[in-house]
């Protein structure tokens, strides 16, 4: 059995709502515990001095900055409903096919509604 | 560790293609993977056009009427044909199922036919699934009672056979353990759905009474919860049982007793 070949998995395998908030649950986190390390930084920078306060000002008013909050602001509303949806599971609820096909959709639309309403709401917009 | 690439030996080759003799006019394009243990070569991919005029509602019929009309040295399992045996899981239009309940209607384009995902293939579309079925021994699964009578029955209530409904109907087919990503990065390890649903088969039923034993042997970070409720296994079960929900539950009786 040694020389004979692995069938092809990832390659072929077809995604589905499920398995795509599954993955997408593991890349926002990943992405979530570099965000809060690098907004740490940040708060450090801030006690510093005055002239690192205004660079990263500068940043943040960048378009490169504005992406970068936007990002992580889905992020983490990703990360939060993904989150709520396990928590139901874990109750062994949500195992119906069609229900983890709605909850799976409401988690994609809904982080990015989140999204929308968080900077909204953070520009006094609403 | 996970491993996103094929190893080398893996990677799959254009193979050869069979144009139709028929004539027919309803053709469609059948890639199927093969692979050949006596030739050392890597895999490949060979197409077929097949009549579908004459061809029958299934995957397993396609692949039947490649055996007998087009190509003999296509090898692949099959038996009842009714969706009973479990022998003709596959990889059909990049979702597992049985070749034998699988309308090919419901395939859109090419239909791309694999083995089972992440096995050792043995020949063409046959992979080796001894590894599953020594997890599935692992499990012990058969009624443990201390009951020293051989004439009494043992009873139980409708209402407690009822707990069985959705597990004792899988036919282990492995459909749904060579669909999850958790089982292909960790099958050495982690027991996979088909195996935890048997293994919440025996903790669930009423007769059994070893229950307690039974759940402290599953009770292991990487044997139960490799399970990420990524839901290929659901999503792949051709008997529409649901593993990740038994998973789910073992988990609950774990936590709550």
């Amino acid at each position: 059995m040694e020389n004979n070949p692995l069938s092809p998995h990832i390659q072929i395998y077809r995604w589905h709502v499920s398995s795509l908030v599954s993955i997408s649950h593991r890349i926002t986190g990943i992405i979530n515990i570099l965000a809060i390390t690098l907004i740490c930084i940040f708060f450090i920078f801030f006690s510093f001095s005055e002239g690192s306060h205004e660079f990263i000002k500068l940043f943040l008013q960048s378009i490169i900055g504005k992406f970068f909050i936007l990002g992580i602001t889905w992020s983490f509303s990703f990360q939060i409903l993904s989150e709520i949806r396990h928590l139901i599971m874990d109750f062994g609820y949500g195992f119906d096919l069609k229900t983890t096909k709605i909850t799976g959709l409401i988690v994609i639309f809904g982080s990015f509604i989140l999204t929308v309403s968080i900077y909204l709401i953070g520009r006094n917009l609403f | 560790m996970v491993q996103l690439n094929l190893p080398q030996n893996s990677k799959v080759n254009k193979g050869k293609y069979f144009k139709d003799k028929t004539g027919s006019k309803n053709i469609r394009k059948v890639n199927v993977y093969r692979w050949d243990p006596t030739t050392g070569e890597n895999p490949r991919i060979d197409t077929y056009e097949v009549d579908m005029d004459n061809c029958p509602s299934k995957v397993l019929d396609i692949l039947n009427k490649i055996k007998n009309e087009i190509d003999p040295t296509l090898a692949y399992r099959r038996s009842c044909a009714h969706g009973v045996c479990g022998s003709c899981a596959m990889n059909m239009g990049g979702k597992n199922g049985l070749a034998c309940t699988k309308p090919h209607a419901e395939i859109k384009g090419d239909i791309d036919i694999y083995p089972l995902p992440h096995l050792k293939v043995k020949k063409d579309l046959i992979g080796d699934l001894s590894g599953l079925y020594k997890q599935y021994q692992s499990i012990e699964p058969w009624l443990k009672n201390n009951s020293k009578s051989e004439t009494t029955e043992i009873h139980q209530s409708p209402e407690d056979r009822a707990k069985l409904d959705g597990a004792y109907e899988c036919i282990m087919c492995a459909c749904c353990s060579t669909s999850c990503p958790s089982y292909w990065w960790n099958g050495d390890k982690y027991l996979g759905p088909a195996v935890l649903l048997q293994a919440y088969r025996w903790i669930m039923d009423s007769r059994d009474e070893d229950r307690k034993e039974r759940l402290q042997k599953v009770a292991d970070e990487l044997k139960l919860y490799r399970c990420h409720t990524i839901l290929n296994c659901t999503n792949a079960c051709p008997k529409g049982l649901n593993p990740a929900k038994a998973i789910a539950e073992i988990k609950k009786m774990l936590a709550t007793t």
